[in-house]
């Protein structure tokens, strides 16, 4: 019987892979040289230019300006009356882990365990997944993927969307680790904790990965002497686990903390300061707003959302909006993560409500592309239209924060991308099924 | 002393806010671009309500004595949303337990303290539809309710909506049922059976019933020696029947274009004529099909992958229909979502280039029709009801925001006057730092909000989902 | 001070517990030089109280003493109450009445599984060993109205007076209602919702009604009709729509209460409302609806903040003193509901449903404070008023000539700290307390 299920499960899953090829994009993406004229560039690191040329070559973005001398070998695109956009970066999502939520054979974002330092999200990147051209084709051209669950979760990868394998949509393969904060308040009236057994949780589980801190912290050090001088010592035995934590430790590679309510966010600062060395994010981050000053103050830079209900019934209905602007009129950098999966393709609207409640459209597009290049450490190559950096761009008729706005073009990488995914195919098969059709 | 003073103040407000939440109001706003729906927009236009009724749209009208003015020059007024698929101000959504539950109705499960009500109304939203969940092939009963806040359960229907009930098909019922407990239906194939069963069965009560009674008459008026065997009234079977004689519209889950036709065949042999497709993932396959029956549907924006039979979606799904015909509507199904219908319907704009007129008329007045309130609500036109928003720009647009909300010509909602804390019931022994966070999830797809209490009771019993 | 009147309430301790077995063999026994305090506030300084036979004879100021009386002394130190009443508690039932478990089907669970037994009596349910049963005289209990642990619909309650292990044959009424509640059915059977309980109450009548037909029709003919089913749940409901039995229906929130109201309306049925945390938003509809309520002092907890105590230890923001003002007030409210209660005329006595009994004495002490009652009006809530809703006002309820002989004797005035019941005399019965 449970053999049957198993075969059973099987089936749904070569059906599902057999359906995800068919749907397929079979255009290929366009690589080369592309010159596109007359565009309104919002290089966001450099003001806007209207009437401006952008030279791609390659994987690089080759000239950024008014004049250029375009040659022949150039593609052209005529944008006239278009915005050029810096691809749009949501910086906390689970894409490629994930398939269809309520199949669980195709959920790779929740590993067993409470430590997982060492599993990464790069590892399971499905590059075929459905959702990748569904939410590029919106202009969303990165993406942090995370894994979810325990208190370590592993560790997320900042990815591309575009490639035929995890390496080479990579952009960081190890982009953050992931740790859901333990939560030292009561969740509501449903949780019938009393307050002590919830400090008292809380505890334990602060205490469970401070031990494991601890010990990770005594590896590298460990570890770190015999590579110095390996004579005259017993080579140590290799722990996967904790060699994964060496590159935290050494603030190669950030945290990324999930953490909502305000005394989970002040008791999580003030972790954070217990370890200098580590670079710290914070994610989700709800409440922000009632301790951004603090958050400010310890530098730590907020991964945000602002398409989800208040925290508490008493909560203006406006604050989820107001988060970011209030966050970041604090001092706090911020950057939109929706935590979305085949919906990542909303992340431009998350930014459109914070530009509409406070932040401002300047500073939204902003916190969608650069803000979160640079707290990742990508701005080198992501998070705006510059020469040098790679060309991740999009051309759109308008303000691309407006849901009527039409996404018309895609560049990812270099690769001019078929502006075309499961959505537009089901479109084009089934807008006119053809008069007197019987199929 | 003092402090006592002023909480009975408080108190008093509270209780009075209570009593007076049915009231209707009135007011002219004047000078906006009226977005009428069904007349075009209106620029520079006043709009009067009076007593909770539009009684004048036009140019320079005068405000009758006593009646309030209110300036939207520059901004926008637009009919009060409708969310034609909601579950806020529930107090429970699911009786799960049996795969027919005609009996029950949402109108005996309403939440008249719920926030998100309010929340709602911060996004433009007046009405809603407020549905049984989707665990059981024929659910309950659903209750169409204006979102007056602050009134009383019965304060807050819908007077004059038809009756509407759930059905749900494919996943939720073959799974909560079939793959929980064993018992009937597994398949999709089952589901139908379940159908054609009960209503067989329901005829059958009919003529029974009928049958019991006048036999009963007849041993009663002594036309007659032998008493009748009582046959009992049951509550299941007379909703089943209202269904068969067209007294109440069917809403039904569904996703798949397969289950579709299927619904459509069974009301068919029926004689089933007023029904909307709710969620309808798969409708674009068959939209000359849902045309050809008059069949409505009311669809997300952009939710799918949720579960295998959303799999195969596209969020061009309500631009599809509309170029077919079908009437459709946009619906939340979420606390969340319901905070920005508007967006949610400039999204078709985004997906298959619907026209922002028809974009507009997915969360007014073609929600209103499925409802089978639209000769009251969801358009701005003289002798319909006075709910109305008004808007800082084109409600389209994702940097207009809801600036005050009228319900029968009362305002419930002002952007200016919005207070931190609107519940309008404390539980006395919640703490500042505790308080309040909701016990279902709110977080858009995740939260399979049809399914809540259904869920919670699985995870209470440890059963496998 | 304080040491002499324990030495007082010493020796007539000693002095009781050498001569118990004298006077339980007496004809009449007296308490003389005692503090009586009457259900309508009264207050008699070195009183005396006679009783014989199980009623109470005389009660005042000065009373003669009848020859064959057995008399106990007070040393003017010891307080008399009428017996407290307890209009609804669950002293002694069993915790699980076999409702719960897996059905075959949810959606066709027992009547049983269902939680629908409004047949069963407590009285043949009852744990006589249950230690409630005995804590209940020491808190000054002296009779209650007991029901039984359930979902919708657990069974009837029968009248007691509450006399530990005794209690069992101290039964005063069987059925003096059916006790009712929007409580769904235990994990997977219907009723799991409110609103399918709704339904269900419905459909409990019609099936009663097609029942009670078909056994009336059946009884008036000799031949020719088939046999009716006897289902006893459906039978023990006749009484209840033949309003010879009211429903107790326990409802908290002012949405069940209207429920209640709704069904009343449908079903006809008596209604006593039970608990009834707020039903202070429908004193009016209660009252013209003729149902008086047995509240519960299930009170809220004060908030830390309003407690004299308190001390701040962070900033107070505006958006939290909002909050605390809305706070102050939904306490306030619902420390007042027994006021508002009465004052809209509805009638109010007392059950504690589960409220357990340790907390009784600090919620009548918080009602004092923040409740806007006094002494003599909590203890006429919990005496008088209770009796008059079930309807032994007449028998039960104060301390007057020819009622019940069951009252307690507490060595303070029961609502001040660490007062305890030193006597209680149940039914004419004296027992010393432990």
């Amino acid at each position: 019987m449970k053999y049957c299920k198993r075969i059973c499960t099987g089936c749904v899953l070569l059906l599902l892979i057999a359906t995800g090829a068919q749907a397929q994009i079979t255009e290929k993406a366009e690589f080369g040289k592309f010159a596109i004229t007359n565009a309104i560039i919002h290089t966001v690191s450099d003001g806007i230019i209207e009437n401006g040329v952008v030279l791609i070559n390659g994987e690089e973005i080759e000239f950024v300006g008014r004049n250029a001398k375009i040659t022949t070998e150039y593609q052209r695109i005529d944008a006239e009356g278009k915005h050029l956009y810096p691809g749009f970066m949501d910086s906390g999502t689970q894409l490629g882990l994930q398939e269809i939520g309520a199949v669980d054979v195709t959920n790779d974002q929740a590993e067993l365990g409470a430590f997982n330092p060492h599993v990464r999200a790069f590892t399971a990147i499905n590059s075929s997944s459905v959702s990748i051209p569904v939410t590029r084709v919106n202009g969303v051209t990165h993406v942090i993927s995370l894994p979810v669950s325990g208190r370590l979760s592993g560790k997320g990868t900042l990815i591309d969307l575009y490639g035929y394998s995890p390496d080479s949509m990579a952009v960081r393969p190890n982009a953050g680790l992931h740790l859901n904060w333990p939560s030292a308040q009561k969740g509501g009236t449903w949780d019938d904790r009393t307050d002590e057994k919830v400090q008292e949780e809380y505890e334990e589980d602060l205490k469970e990965l401070n031990e494991f801190w601890k010990k990770a912290a005594f590896y590298d050090k460990m570890v770190s002497a015999y590579e110095e001088d390996p004579s005259n010592k017993e080579q140590p035995d290799a722990d996967k686990k904790m060699e994964a934590m060496r590159e935290i430790l050494n603030g190669n590679v950030p945290v990324v903390i999930s953490v909502d309510r305000k005394q989970d966010i002040l008791n999580a600062i003030e972790w954070t300061q217990e370890h200098p060395n580590v670079h710290f994010i914070l994610a989700g981050v709800k409440e922000g707003w009632r301790v951004a000053d603090e958050i400010a103050e310890a530098g730590l830079p907020a991964l945000v959302a602002t398409l989800y209900t208040p925290e508490r019934d008493y909560d203006n209905y406006q604050r989820p909006y107001q988060n970011p602007a209030m966050l970041q009129e604090a001092g706090v950098k911020v950057a939109i993560a929706t935590g979305d999966v085949e919906n990542v393709r909303n992340a431009p609207y998350h930014a459109g409500y914070a530009a509409a409640y406070g932040l401002g459209k300047e500073e939204a597009l902003k916190a969608i592309t650069l803000n979160g290049a640079e707290i990742f450490g990508v701005d080198d190559k992501l998070g705006s239209i510059e020469a040098g950096k790679q060309a991740n761009l999009f051309l759109s008729d308008g303000d691309p924060f407006e849901p009527m706005t039409q996404i018309e073009q895609v560049f990812i990488r270099g690769y001019k991308i078929p502006m075309v995914s499961r959505h537009t195919q089901l479109n084009d098969e089934y807008l006119d099924r053809g008069a007197g059709s019987t199929n | 002393m003092k402090k006592f003073i002023l909480l009975n103040c408080i108190l008093l407000l509270i209780l009075s806010l209570n009593g007076y939440a049915q009231e209707k109001g009135s007011v002219l706003i004047t000078n906006g671009t009226v977005i009428t729906i069904t007349d075009g927009t209106k620029e520079n236009t006043d709009v009067l309500i009076e007593d909770g009724i539009i009684t004048e749209i036009g140019e320079e009208v005068e405000a009758p004595n006593g009646v309030a003015t209110i300036d939207a020059s520059g901004k926008y007024v637009m009919p009060g949303i409708i969310d034609a698929h909601s579950h806020i101000a529930a107090e429970d959504v699911n009786e799960w337990t049996h795969p027919v539950t005609a009996e029950v109705s949402m109108e005996e499960s309403i939440d008249p303290n719920d926030i998100n009500m309010y929340w709602a109304l911060a996004g433009g939203v007046t009405s809603i539809h407020l549905m049984h969940g989707s665990a059981n092939v024929i659910g309950g009963q659903n209750e169409t309710l204006k979102l007056r806040y602050g009134a009383d359960m019965d304060g807050l229907r819908f007077d004059g909506a038809p009756r509407t009930i759930k059905f749900a098909l494919g996943e939720n019922p073959t799974r909560v049922h079939g793959q929980n407990f064993n018992v009937q239906p597994r398949t999709r194939m089952g589901v139908e059976q379940v159908i054609r069963d009960h209503f067989e069965e329901a005829l059958d009560y009919k003529r029974n019933r009928q049958q019991y009674l006048e036999t009963k008459e007849a041993y009663e008026s002594g036309n007659r020696d032998n008493p009748p065997v009582p046959v009992a009234r049951n509550a299941r079977m007379e909703v089943l029947v209202d269904i068969l004689e067209g007294e109440i519209w069917v809403h039904c889950h569904s996703y798949r274009a397969d289950e579709i036709m299927m619904l459509m065949r069974v009301f068919d042999d029926y004689d089933i004529e007023n029904f909307t497709f709710q969620h309808a993932n798969e409708a674009y396959k068959i939209a000359p099909e849902l045309r050809e029956n008059n069949a409505y549907t009311s669809v997300f924006s952009d939710w799918w992958a949720y579960k295998f039979e959303v799999y195969y979606s596209t969020a061009y799904n309500a631009s599809i229909l509309n170029e077919n015909d079908v009437k459709n509507s946009i619906n939340s199904d979420s606390g969340e979502l319901i905070r920005h219908l508007n967006h949610e319907a400039a999204k078709t704009v985004h997906y298959g280039k619907t026209s922002k007129e028809d974009a507009l008329k997915m969360i007014t007045i073609n929600p209103a029709e499925q409802l089978g309130i639209d000769d009251k609500v969801g358009s701005i036109e003289e002798g319909k009801h006075g709910d109305v928003a008004i808007w800082s720009g084109h409600p389209l647009s994702i940097y207009s925001i809801a600036e005050k909300t009228f319900v029968d010509g009362k305002k419930y909602f002002d952007r200016e006057e919005d207070p931190n804390d609107m519940r309008v019931k404390v539980d006395p022994e919640a703490d500042y730092d505790e308080a309040s966070r909701r016990w279902y999830e709110e977080g858009g797809r995740h939260g399979d909000s049809c399914l809540r209490g259904a869920e919670i009771r699985f995870s209470e019993n440890e059963m496998e989902l | 001070m304080k040491l002499v009147r324990a030495f007082c309430v010493c020796i007539v301790f000693l002095t009781a517990i050498s001569l118990q077995g004298w006077s339980q063999s007496a004809p009449a026994q007296a308490f003389e030089n005692v503090i009586i305090h009457t259900a309508d506030g009264q207050v008699i300084e070195n009183g005396t109280i006679v009783w014989r036979d199980g009623l109470i004879r005389a009660v005042g100021e000065n009373v003669a003493i009848p020859f064959d009386a057995y008399v106990h002394d007070g040393g003017d130190s010891l307080h008399v109450y009428p017996g407290f009443i307890d209009g609804l508690a669950l002293w002694g039932s069993p915790d699980d009445n076999g409702n719960r478990g897996r059905p075959a089907e949810p959606g066709n669970p027992s009547y049983k599984r269902a939680g629908i037994q409004p047949n069963l009596h407590p009285v043949n349910e009852m744990k006589t060993g249950d230690k409630t049963l005995k804590e209940a005289s020491k808190h000054g209990f002296t009779t209650a109205a007991l029901g039984l642990k359930g979902q919708m619909l657990p069974g009837q309650i029968d009248l007691f007076f509450i006399n530990g292990e005794q209690t069992e044959d101290q039964l005063l009424e069987e059925g003096i209602g059916v006790l009712a509640q929007f409580e769904e059915a235990h994990g997977t059977a219907y009723p799991s919702t409110t609103m399918a309980l709704m339904v269900q109450y419905r459909q409990l009548f019609y099936d009663a009604q097609a029942q009670q037909e078909q056994q009336e029709y059946y009884a008036s003919v000799s031949s020719d009709y088939p046999a009716p089913k006897k289902e006893k749940v459906l039978e023990a409901l006749y009484p209840v729509m033949r309003q010879e039995q009211p429903f107790y229906f326990v409802a908290d929130s002012k949405e069940n209460i209207e429920r209640l109201f709704g069904l009343q309306d449908e079903l006809d049925f008596e209604a006593v409302l039970v608990s009834g945390k707020e039903a202070y938003t429908k004193a009016d509809e209660l009252n013209e609806r003729n149902i008086p309520v047995l509240a519960t002092l299930d009170l809220p907890e004060k908030p830390e903040w309003m407690k004299e105590d308190y001390e701040e230890t962070e900033e107070v923001t505006d958006e939290m003193e909002t909050f605390r003002e809305k706070q102050e007030a939904a306490y306030r409210e619902r420390m007042q509901n027994i006021k508002m209660l009465q004052e809209a005329g509805v009638s109010v006595g007392y059950a504690s449903n589960g409220l357990k009994l340790a907390d009784i004495q600090k919620n009548m002490t918080a009602l004092k404070e923040d409740g806007d009652l006094n002494s003599s009006q909590i203890l006429k809530l919990i005496t008088q008023s209770t009796a008059d809703i079930l309807k032994y006002g007449q028998r039960l309820g104060d301390l007057k000539e020819g009622r019940a002989a069951s009252f307690t004797i507490f060595d303070k005035p029961f609502l001040e700290d660490e007062a305890k019941s030193v006597y209680s005399i149940i039914n004419g019965e004296l027992t010393e307390v432990e």
